[in-house]
C-alpha cells in the first residue's frame, strides 16, 4: 500500500485541476444561492435555527462536503474494486425500507437510523453510476455488440423498478438516464441506444393515432437505413408495434392520481385546484418576479405559501420569485457551466472508469436539473425530482456532494483503470 | 453530447424569457389577486326624521356570531357549547357552516342576531371557544312610538334577479335595497357608499400582514333624511283610529307636504330590521286584514257624499243652474220604473245648493246630475286629479277609476247604461274608485281654492359630505279658471257641514273647519265612513285631511270625531306648547 503525506489544505489545492477549481466554486455559489433561498423560504417559521429548514440544509451541506472530502482523499482504486460489493448493498438498502415498513405518507422510502431517516435511493443513484462504469471497463468487452449492452442495462433496470415500487417514479428515472449516455460513452452503437430507448416512444406516441403512426414509419425508416438483419428487425418492429397497442390497455390500469400526474404535462391550465395547480403557482411564482424580482424575504407566492413544496420541487421558483428574470439567468449559466466542465474533464481524462463516472454523474445532475426546472416552468408534471444544491434535502444533497467528490476524485488521481481509451 | 445539453439550456432560457418577461404583468395580476383580499366596509345607511327632526328610522348594530371552520373542527368542547348556546343541534350547526363557509379560515355565520346574554357568553368564554367570533352588521332600528309602517318601509336583501337591473348602482347579491315605501323611493339618498380594506391574505385565506401601497378606502353613510311627517300628530292620529281599519291623511294644502299618514291595520316596523322570520312574513301576508297593504294609495274605494262636491263645481263653473236652483226632497227620486232614495227617509223638504251639500241631500243631485253632461262632470272631476296618481313618493299607488261616457260605453256595450248610472256616479257610488290621497288632495284643492299639489312626504336632506341640507322641489298646478265665487259658496257651504250639517262631529272651538262627510254603501258589509275636509287658521296653511274608515258607517259618525280630534290636537295651545317643551322650540 502507498502511503500518503497528509497535509490536507496544500493537497487539496494542489492536486485540483483548473477544471475542478471551477467545478468547485459553481458547487459553492449553487449552495449559496440555495441556502439563501431556502433561508428566505423558512424566514417566517418561527423554529430554532436548526429546526427550519435552512438549519438542517447546513448540516446536510457541511456533512455532504465532509463526504466529499473523504471521497476525494479515498483512492479511486478502491471504488473500482468493490462497486460491485457497494451496489449489491445499495440494493439491500433500497429494499429494506419494505421490511421495516415505515410508511409515510403511504411510502416505503425511509430507513431511520437513530433518529435520522436516510433514503437510501438517493444514494444508490451513484451506487449504479459506479457499478455500471465498473462493467464497462472490462477489457474483453465487445461493447459493439448488443449483449453486452444487456447487464449495464440490468444494473440501471433492478433499482428502478424496486424504487418504482415504493413507489417514486422520480427517483427511478434517474436510474434509468444515466445508462444511456454512459452506454454510448463507452462505445456503443447508436442503433442499439435507439433500439433500448424505443419502446418507450412506442408507449408515448401510443396515445395518439397520428404520433403513432408518425413513430411507426420513422421505425421502418431506421430500420431500412440501418440494414440490419431482417429477422431482427422483424422482430423488433412488432415488438414495438404490440407495445404501442397494449399501452391504451395499460393506462386504465393506473390509478387515476397517477394519470393525472402524466396528464398535467399535456394541459395544465385545465384544472387549477387539482395535480396541474402546483405547476401553475410555480410559473405565477416565476412569472411574477419579472425582470429584478421582489426582493430576498418579499416573495409573495413564498411566502403567502400560494407556492407549494418551496423547499424541495420548487426551490427554483423562489430564486425566480425573489431574484427575477436575473437570478434564474445566474442559477442556469452555473448549471450549464458546471455541465460543461465534467463533459470537459470526461474528454480530458486518459482513464476510462473515471470518465465514465464523470459522464455518470453529469448525466445525473443534468437530468435532475432539465426536468426540475421543467416541471416549475410548465413544461413537465411533477415528478418530485430535486435541483441539485439547491433543494431541500438530506439524502439528495449528500448524494450530490458525495458525487461531486468521486468526480473530483477520478479526474485528480492516476489511471487506475485496466485500460486507457 | 454538448448539442443536446445545449438546447435544453436554451429552451429553458426561452421559457424565462417569456414568463419572466414577456408576460410578467399577467403572472404578477395573477399574484396579486392571490395575495389581496378586498374587505367591502359597510356604510351606514341614512337616518330617517321627521320635519322637527325627531328621529323615526335610524340604525343600530346586530350581531352575528360566527365561526372559523378550522379552528371550531378542532374541539368538540367549542362544538358543544355552541349548539347549546345557540340551540341548535350539531347537525344544523353543521349545515350553517357548511351554507356559510368561504374557507377553512374565513369565518362562517352561524347565527344572526343574537340577544346580549349570548353576547356576554360568549365575551366572557373568549378563550374556551376558540375560533368563535361575533361581528356586528348594520340594521334598521325604530325608536319612535310611531309605527308608519307602510310609510316607511323596509328593506329586502337583494336577489339574483334583482341584481341584473341593479348591479350598475354597485349592489351587489345580499345587499340590502329600500323595498317598499320611502326605504325604496329615496334609496338613493338613504344609501351609503362602501369604502373597501384590503388585506393580504395567505393560501388558506388567513389574514396576513398589512398592504402598504393600497390604501383603505372609507364608506360614506348615507344621507339623513327628512320627512314632512309631524311625528307627535302622527302618533295621535295612529292612536286615534285604534283596532279600525282604514286611513288618515292630514296634509298642508298650500305645499302638498303631508303631516300624517296613517294606513291601519299596520304591523311594528321593527319586524323588518334585520332578516324577517319566516313565520312573521308568512303571518303578514296571510292576514285577512293584510297589514302590509296601503290603504292611502292603493286602497280604493266608492268616495260617497264626499264626491258630490264636483257635481257642484260642475254646475256652477258651466253655469248649469245658479246656487239658487232648489229641489224639493220627499225622500225618494224616481226614474223609468226605478226609485232613487234620499239617505233621510222622510226627505229633507225644499233644497237649495247650500243646504243641498250641508245636508248631503241626495234628491238633489239625482235632479241636478240629470242636467249635467257625464263628460262635464267627469272632467271637473278629472280637473282634480281624480283617476289619475297624485304621483305621491311612494311606490304602488293606484290611479282608481273616474267614468266618463266612453268608459261607460266600453264596460255596458251590449246593455247600455243610462241617467241611472248617471245618478249613482253623482253620489259617490257605481263605477266611481278613488284612493284617500286622491281625496286629501282634492280638499287642499278646494281649501287652497284651486292649487292641486303634489302631495310628498321627503322634504329635505343633510348631505353627510358637507352637512347641507337639500331642499326637494315639488310641482304644482293651480286651476285658474273658476270664479272665486264658485270658491267662496263651497267654502261657505262646507263651514256649515261642520258647523251645523253632517260633519258637526268635526267641530273645533275656535277654529274654522271645512268640510263634507261621506257614507260610501259597500256591497260586501258595513258602510265606509269618509270624511274631507280642512281647516282655515288665521295665520300659515290650511291643513287638508281625509278621514277614511272601512265599515265605519256613516261618515258623520266616527270619519268626522277623528278629523275633529286631529284638529283640536294640533291647534290646541296647550299640546302646542307641550310639544314645544318637549323638543326645546317653538
Amino acid at each position: 500500500m502507498e502511503t500518503r503525506k497528509f497535509n490536507l489544505a496544500k493537497d487539496f489545492t494542489k492536486t485540483l485541476s483548473d477544471n475542478n477549481r471551477i467545478l468547485i466554486i459553481i458547487v459553492g455559489l449553487l449552495s449559496l444561492i440555495g441556502l439563501l433561498s431556502l433561508f428566505s423560504a423558512s424566514m417566517r417559521i418561527d423554529l430554532p435555527f436548526f429546526q427550519k429548514v435552512i438549519g438542517r440544509q447546513l448540516i446536510w451541506m457541511l456533512s455532504g462536503i465532509l463526504l466529499m472530502t473523504l471521497i476525494f482523499f479515498l483512492q479511486g482504486k478502491l471504488f473500482f474494486d468493490t462497486a460491485y460489493f457497494i451496489y449489491s448493498i445499495g440494493i439491500v438498502l433500497v429494499i429494506l425500507p419494505f421490511f421495516l415498513g415505515r410508511a409515510s405518507s403511504g411510502a416505503y422510502r425511509w430507513i431511520g437510523f437513530g433518529g435520522l431517516r436516510f433514503q437510501p435511493s438517493e444514494f444508490m443513484k451513484l451506487i449504479v453510476i459506479l457499478s455500471i462504469a465498473k462493467y464497462l471497463c472490462r477489457t474483453d468487452l465487445p461493447i459493439t455488440q448488443f449483449k453486452s449492452l444487456v447487464p449495464p442495462l440490468m444494473l440501471g433496470l433492478l433499482p428502478m423498478v424496486i424504487v418504482m415500487s415504493q413507489p417514486d417514479l422520480g427517483t427511478s428515472l434517474v436510474y434509468f438516464a444515466v445508462i444511456f449516455p454512459m452506454l454510448i460513452w463507452a462505445g456503443a452503437r447508436t442503433f442499439h441506444i435507439f433500439i433500448l430507448l424505443s419502446p418507450i416512444l412506442s408507449v408515448v406516441t401510443a396515445f395518439n393515432f397520428y404520433t403513432f403512426f408518425i413513430w411507426v414509419i420513422l421505425l421502418i425508416a431506421v430500420f431500412y437505413i440501418t440494414r440490419e438483419k431482417l429477422w431482427i428487425s422483424i422482430i423488433l418492429f412488432v415488438l414495438n408495434l404490440s407495445l404501442g397497442f397494449m399501452t391504451p390497455i395499460l393506462w386504465n390500469h393506473l390509478k387515476p392520481y397517477q394519470q393525472n400526474r402524466i396528464l398535467t404535462l399535456f394541459n395544465i391550465e385545465a384544472d387549477p385546484q387539482g395535480a396541474g395547480y402546483q405547476v401553475l403557482q410555480s410559473q405565477i411564482t416565476i412569472g411574477s418576479g419579472g425582470i429584478f424580482g421582489k426582493g430576498l424575504g418579499k416573495g409573495t407566492q413564498t411566502h403567502l405559501k400560494f407556492l407549494p413544496e418551496q423547499h424541495n420541487d420548487f426551490i427554483f421558483s423562489v430564486v425566480g420569485e425573489e431574484y427575477g428574470f436575473i437570478g434564474t439567468v445566474i442559477v442556469l449559466i452555473l448549471f450549464l457551466l458546471m455541465i460543461f466542465v465534467f463533459i470537459n474533464s470526461a474528454f480530458r481524462l486518459k482513464d476510462r472508469f473515471g470518465s465514465l463516472i464523470i459522464i455518470g454523474v453529469g448525466s445525473m445532475l443534468f437530468f435532475h436539473i432539465a426536468v426540475n426546472i421543467a416541471m416549475t416552468i410548465g413544461f413537465m408534471p411533477v415528478t418530485g425530482i430535486p435541483l441539485p444544491f439547491l433543494s431541500y434535502g438530506g439524502s439528495f444533497a449528500i448524494t450530490c456532494f458525495a458525487a461531486i467528490g468521486m468526480v473530483l476524485n477520478v479526474s485528480t488521481e492516476k489511471p487506475i483503470g485496466r485500460h486507457r481509451l | 453530447m454538448l448539442g443536446i445539453v445545449t438546447a435544453v439550456f436554451f429552451i429553458i432560457f426561452w421559457r424565462l424569457y417569456y414568463i419572466q418577461i414577456a408576460e410578467y404583468s399577467r403572472f404578477k395580476g395573477i399574484a396579486e389577486s392571490n395575495r389581496i383580499r378586498i374587505i367591502p366596509l359597510e356604510a351606514p345607511r341614512g337616518a330617517i326624521l321627521d320635519r322637527k327632526g325627531q328621529i323615526i328610522v335610524e340604525n343600530k348594530s346586530q350581531y352575528n356570531v360566527n365561526v372559523i371552520p378550522y379552528e371550531a373542527n378542532q374541539s368538540k368542547e367549542t362544538y358543544e357549547t355552541l349548539t347549546s348556546l345557540l340551540n341548535i343541534s350539531q347537525d344544523e350547526l353543521d349545515r350553517r357552516i357548511k351554507r356559510h363557509s368561504r374557507g377553512l379560515f374565513v369565518p362562517a355565520k352561524v347565527a344572526d342576531d343574537v340577544d346580549f346574554k349570548t353576547l356576554t357568553y360568549l365575551e366572557e368564554h373568549r378563550v374556551d371557544l376558540p375560533g368563535v367570533l361575533y361581528s356586528t352588521k348594520p340594521v334598521r332600528s325604530f325608536t319612535s312610538k310611531a309605527n308608519l309602517s307602510q310609510v316607511i318601509g323596509y328593506l329586502r336583501e337583494i336577489n339574483k334577479q334583482d341584481l341584473k337591473n341593479i348591479k350598475q348602482f354597485g349592489y351587489k347579491q345580499g345587499d340590502l335595497i329600500g323595498w317598499k315605501g320611502i326605504e325604496r323611493e329615496y334609496e338613493p339618498i338613504l344609501r351609503g357608499t362602501r369604502g373597501y380594506n384590503y388585506i393580504q391574505v395567505d393560501v388558506l385565506g388567513r389574514e396576513v400582514g398589512t398592504l402598504m401601497n393600497r390604501e383603505k378606502v372609507l364608506p360614506i353613510p348615507g344621507n339623513d333624511l327628512y320627512l314632512t311627517i309631524d311625528l307627535d300628530l302622527q302618533i295621535y292620529a295612529e292612536s286615534l283610529i285604534g283596532e279600525r281599519r282604514g286611513s288618515v291623511v292630514v296634509m298642508n294644502a298650500l305645499t302638498g307636504e303631508i303631516l300624517t299618514y296613517v294606513s291601519k291595520p299596520d304591523y311594528a316596523p321593527g319586524l323588518f330590521s334585520g332578516t324577517v322570520k319566516a313565520d312573521v312574513w308568512r303571518d303578514l301576508i296571510t292576514n285577512p286584514d293584510r297589514p302590509l297593504y296601503d290603504r292611502v294609495i292603493q286602497g280604493t274605494y266608492p268616495p260617497g257624499s264626499t264626491f258630490k262636491i264636483i257635481a257642484i263645481l260642475s254646475a256652477l263653473e258651466n253655469k248649469t243652474v245658479d246656487p239658487g236652483w232648489s229641489v224639493y226632497c220627499n225622500g225618494k227620486y224616481r226614474m223609468g220604473r226605478r226609485v232613487y232614495k234620499c239617505w233621510k227617509k222622510e226627505g229633507h223638504g225644499l233644497m237649495n245648493m247650500h243646504d243641498a251639500i250641508v245636508h248631503s241631500c241626495n234628491v238633489y243631485f239625482y235632479n241636478l246630475i240629470r242636467k249635467i253632461d257625464i263628460d262635464v262632470w267627469s272632467r271637473t272631476a278629472s280637473n282634480f286629479g281624480f283617476g289619475s296618481k297624485t304621483d305621491i313618493d311612494l311606490y304602488g299607488e293606484s290611479a282608481g277609476t273616474l267614468p266618463d261616457a266612453k268608459f261607460l260605453d266600453k264596460k255596458y256595450y251590449g246593455i247600455g247604461w243610462t241617467d241611472g248610472t248617471k245618478l249613482n256616479l253623482v253620489i259617490g257610488q257605481g263605477d266611481l274608485l278613488v284612493t284617500p290621497i286622491q281625496m286629501v288632495r282634492f280638499a287642499g284643492a278646494l281649501a287652497t281654492r284651486g292649487k292641486i299639489v303634489q302631495p310628498h312626504l321627503g322634504m329635505k336632506f343633510l348631505s353627510r359630505s358637507n352637512s347641507q341640507f337639500s331642499i326637494f322641489a315639488v310641482p304644482s298646478d293651480t286651476i285658474t279658471s273658476y270664479s272665486s265665487e264658485t270658491w267662496e259658496f263651497i267654502e261657505n257651504a262646507m263651514f256649515d257641514v261642520v258647523e251645523s250639517g253632517t260633519g258637526r262631529a268635526a267641530k273645533v272651538k275656535d277654529m274654522k273647519i271645512c268640510g263634507k262627510t261621506g257614507t260610501a254603501q259597500n256591497p260586501h258589509g258595513d258602510d265606509h265612513a269618509w270624511f274631507i275636509g280642512w281647516s282655515k287658521p288665521e295665520q300659515g296653511a290650511p291643513l287638508a285631511i281625509v278621514v277614511m274608515i272601512e265599515n265605519g258607517g256613516s261618515g258623520g259618525g266616527i270619519a268626522a270625531q277623528i278629523a275633529g280630534k286631529i284638529y283640536h290636537f294640533y291647534y290646541n295651545p296647550s299640546t302646542q306648547q307641550m310639544l314645544a317643551d318637549r323638543h326645546g322650540n317653538p
